[in-house]
């Protein structure tokens, strides 16, 4: 597909990043010399200097020939008049960043106004995430496929795991009372694998296992997981990510405690949030949330601007015994380092939005072509889970997939029927219309009979 | 370093340089002149090594090619290409000594077209093809030729095309380098086949024509005639010729505009090509009006030599159709202007490109008026866009490092005691701007053949420095281009 990317920065970057990966043609638009300068040099990318949301610019960059435009930049008004321009000028499909709350109300309003397609909330969609995280404390992340019916819930390995040494294949002979799940991935040493069935796990590993959301829950009632239920959270940062998490969970019953340094701000949060307790004060002074209760909270999730300052919160934090740690990090690489100091679920934002925005870029590029549903990038990127509907047909189908070579370093992780979820073992088939979800450890797979074949 | 990555793109580079043999090697079957041998061996050897570089090392899909790679990998390219590219001459038996050898694959591929060949009538017509074919190749450039061929080599191919093309900035035609490659090359083979038909009709057999078609595509200038163009006496020739030599001048991107619908306002939208076509019409006039007295007060007969010389001469061809040495001195120095300044950014010619000379232009206009006003502050404009001030200052430096590599040139080249200055400086200018004549000793009707080992590898390294445009050159000459790190 043909799509513009407006805005480079850190959304913008990744995403056109990985759309060429995808082999779309890509042409980006940012103000800043320098940031064109970087992806002209480092991106295979027609890169335009200029206003976004300047016609001529636009018609330069080609957008009436476009598949999709993408209009990221930080500024929400230039995103909205990018996209209303876009369309005006014949552009068939547009992306749109907006990120304040206030248009946020109106957002049907004006996405039918400016022909915006898709509306991305970053902190919206962040805040979302971490209410997921919450309502199942013991997962580093969670995953959902197949509009919901199927989830894959990653979480750390712990010695006293009765699953711990044993080879993946005999698990259901040596402890027939476990419920069968799928052992979909494991990551150890920064290293993900897909676990084959001679495979054993070690203490300290991130495991992903997937399953219906029954099966998952009793999977981790077995392993004596989900008794620390969260009901209290603190909040560390007054920010726009607090405000929409606030929303979500205050009706899950959770009570928050928010910390926010700006007087005005905390004034503000605490009439827009009226059962959350807003504190006036700074999060980072070990008294002032020591008094507040720290060490009585289930969980704890640091969102303020300084990514620095949300980590060292966060450590804390779970040194003080708080079961459930979320941190927030837009600009740190290298987040391997933190899983080793025991903080499991970090949370980026630009992360978050870049993986939304591709997904629907995915399914507008089922059009084109592309036989994938949908997309979802896991462990940071490292691995990806892909949706494929099985065509009638195909070699593949009706053959039990102990029978059919699958390709290295892919697993057949769902296959999903009439609503009907199968966690796949060897007998299993695939029927022609099943979703079947793939996860790999490499991406370049892009239809199902590059997965499996005779 | 990236040295598997490196050494896989040197590889296709021989990979490709094999194949674009293979037409001289039939020719060479048809005609029987003897060279079957000597192209079989040079196709043989560049294919074998080639194929083995290219598949014996593995690359990781994910490695990326660094900037500083880039430049080396073009360097390398160039010189490896050069080498391989002379087996032929060397093999032959033409040009039995390496350096000349090697000079003349230089010359060819830098589209230089100076040449140390003598003797134009036993020369074997495989190798006389291959002698063309090269500045065919060396005119868009081979890197952008392997990448138009082999897409996803690496990612960041952008590097490559960017040590390879001439200009200050990378024009891409469409998001990706793969196909930029491909829309490039398919426009320059138009042209190519456009030239050879019209020279075709005009009477040339089509082995002349195909000769003439690559050399004028590259803005090369091998004839296979000791007199060059001046062999044909047809005044529809060389203006065919002038046409073609005046065209493939322009910068390449304005023909993609032309043909996505922009037609003939992307040629005078375009700031460049005004200054282009203004440079070529002013020297057209002031030389047929200077040389009036030499042709004895007829006009057209000093139009049809002068146009043919300034098109040649400014598109850094180097075809010549009169001894313009014999000309008044001042069509002389107006002639060894126009070689400095070359053509268009983005064409297969060569010089500082006038789109660097109209910024050094503007920027001097603007430090005069600054002079008097040092608070102004005003931006300099090419196309009605602001050009922003890193590029201004990369721009000037090249313009004086251009400079400082043509004096260089010269002084080393004096070590040569035979000739006087004027040959020594515009032999190194010919060779750093990729003309091929110059005056004096080397001058439109004599060649280099008279210079010595030493001479000949400093012309071989300063076309190589022109054709690369300096910076792919020096890098190779600094220490931290071979750091591992």
């Amino acid at each position: 597909m043909r799509i513009i990317v407006i805005g480079a920065g850190k959304v913008g970057y990744a995403l056109a990043e990985h759309l060429i990966d995808e082999e779309h043609d890509v042409t980006v638009i940012d103000r800043n010399e320098d940031v064109i300068s970087r992806c002209s040099s480092s991106l295979d990318v027609l890169c335009l200097k200029g206003n976004g949301a300047n016609a001529k610019i636009l018609l330069e960059s080609g957008v009436e020939k476009a598949d999709l435009v993408i209009a990221a930049t930080e500024n929400d008004e230039t995103n909205m008049l990018a996209c209303l321009i876009s369309k005006r000028l014949g552009a068939p499909y547009t992306i749109c960043r907006i990120r304040d709350p206030e248009f946020n109300e109106s957002q049907m309003l004006l996405q039918n106004e400016l022909g915006i397609d898709v509306a991305i909330n970053p902190e919206r969609a962040t805040a979302l995430e971490i209410s997921r995280l919450l309502r199942y404390p013991f997962a580093g992340s969670i995953e959902s496929f197949a509009k919901g019916q199927v989830e894959m819930v990653e979480f750390r390995a712990s010695e006293k795991d009765p699953f711990i040494g044993i080879p993946v294949k005999k698990l259901s002979e040596d402890i027939p009372s476990m419920p069968k799940v799928l052992y979909a991935m494991a990551e150890r040493n920064n290293q993900v694998m897909i676990p084959t069935g001679d495979f054993v796990f070690m203490p300290g590993d991130r495991v992903f296992v997937s399953g219906d959301m029954l099966k998952i829950t009793e999977y981790f009632r077995f392993l004596g997981r989900n008794r620390q239920k969260v009901r209290s959270v603190m909040i560390l940062g007054g920010g726009r990510i607090s405000y929409y998490l606030s929303r979500f969970i205050v009706p899950m019953g959770i009570h928050v405690t928010l910390f926010e340094m700006n007087q005005e701000k905390a004034r503000a949060l605490s009439e827009l949030l009226p059962k959350v307790d807003v504190i006036w004060g700074d999060g980072t002074d070990e008294d002032l949330i020591e008094e507040q209760g720290l060490s009585q909270m289930d969980a704890f999730i640091s969102l303020s601007n300084r990514d620095e300052e949300n980590l060292i919160s966060g450590l804390h934090a779970s040194r003080c015994g708080v079961p459930k740690v979320i941190v927030k990090n837009s600009r740190l690489t290298h987040l391997d380092i933190l899983s080793d100091l025991g903080l499991d679920s970090v949370i980026s934002p630009q992360f978050i939005t870049t993986s939304t925005i591709l997904r629907y870029v995915r399914a507008r590029g089922n059009r084109y072509g592309t036989k994938i549903e949908r997309l979802y990038r896991l462990v940071d990127g490292k691995a990806e889970a892909m949706e494929f509907i099985a065509v009638k047909g195909e070699p593949y189908i009706g053959i039990p997939l102990k029978d059919l070579v699958i390709r290295k370093g892919t697993l057949v992780a769902v296959i999903v029927r009439q609503n009907k979820v199968i966690v796949p073992f060897g007998n299993d088939h695939i029927e022609a219309g099943d979703h079947v979800v793939i996860i790999s450890c490499e991406s370049g797979v892009s239809d199902l009979n590059e997965v499996v074949y005779r | 370093m990236n040295r598997k990555l490196i050494i896989r793109v040197l590889g296709a580079i021989l990979c490709i340089e094999a194949i674009a043999m293979i037409p001289a090697l039939a020719v060479s079957f048809v005609h029987r002149d003897g060279d079957s041998m000597a192209l079989g061996v040079s196709v043989l050897l560049a294919g074998i090594i080639g194929v083995c570089l290219f598949f014996g090392v593995k690359t990781d899909k994910s490695s990326h090619l660094r900037l500083k790679e880039g430049f080396i990998i073009v360097a390398l390219g160039w010189f490896l290409l050069s080498l391989f590219g002379a087996l032929p001459f060397m093999l032959s038996g033409i040009l039995p000594r390496f350096e000349d050898a090697f000079f003349e694959a230089v010359s060819g591929f830098t589209t230089t077209g100076a040449s140390v060949v003598t003797d134009f009538d036993h020369f074997p017509r495989g190798v006389m093809l291959w002698r063309a074919t090269t500045h065919w190749i060396g005119g868009m450039g081979v890197l952008v030729l392997t990448l138009a061929l082999l897409p996803k080599l690496t990612g960041r191919t952008a590097h490559l095309v960017k040590a390879e093309s001439p200009g200050p900035s990378l024009s891409k035609l469409v998001p990706k380098t793969g196909e930029t490659a491909k829309i490039l090359y398919s426009i320059y083979g138009v042209l190519t086949a456009a030239e050879f038909i019209a020279l075709v009709l005009l009477g040339l057999s089509p082995y002349d024509a195909v000769i003439h078609a690559m050399a004028t595509a590259g803005t090369g200038g091998f004839s296979n005639y000791g007199a060059s163009i001046a062999a044909f006496q047809s005044v529809p020739v060389e203006m065919t010729v002038s046409l073609f030599m005046f065209l493939f001048g322009i910068n390449f991107a304005l023909y993609f505009k032309f043909i996505m619908g922009d037609h003939i306002k992307a040629f005078y939208r375009d700031e460049e090509f005004r200054w282009y076509f203004f440079i070529v019409v002013l020297s057209v006039v002031s030389i047929s009006l200077l040389n009036l007295g030499y042709y004895h007060g007829d006009y057209l007969t000093s139009l049809r030599y002068t146009v043919f010389t300034v098109c040649s001469t400014i598109s850094t061809t180097g075809f010549v159709v009169t001894d313009y040495s014999l000309w008044p001195v001042t069509s002389q120095m107006i002639i060894l202007l126009i070689m400095l300044i070359g053509s268009c950014a983005g064409s297969t010619a060569g010089g500082m490109k006038v789109i660097r000379i109209s910024m050094v232009f503007k920027m001097s206009r603007r430090t005069i008026r600054a002079a008097g006003h040092p608070q102004k502050v005003e931006v300099v404009r090419i196309d009605r866009k602001a050009v922003d001030e890193t590029t201004l200052s990369q721009v000037a430096q090249f313009a004086l490092m251009y400079i400082a590599v043509w004096l260089v040139g010269a002084f080393l080249l004096s070590f040569d005691g035979k000739y006087d200055l004027l040959t020594h400086l515009t032999a190194s200018l010919t060779c750093v701007s990729n003309v091929g004549p110059g005056l004096g000793a080397v001058g439109p009707v004599y060649n280099f053949a008279g210079y010595g080992i030493f001479s000949k590898l400093v012309s071989s390294l300063l076309m190589l420095f022109g054709r690369l445009e300096l910076l792919p050159m020096f890098i190779m000459f600094t220490r931290s281009a071979w750091h591992q790190y």
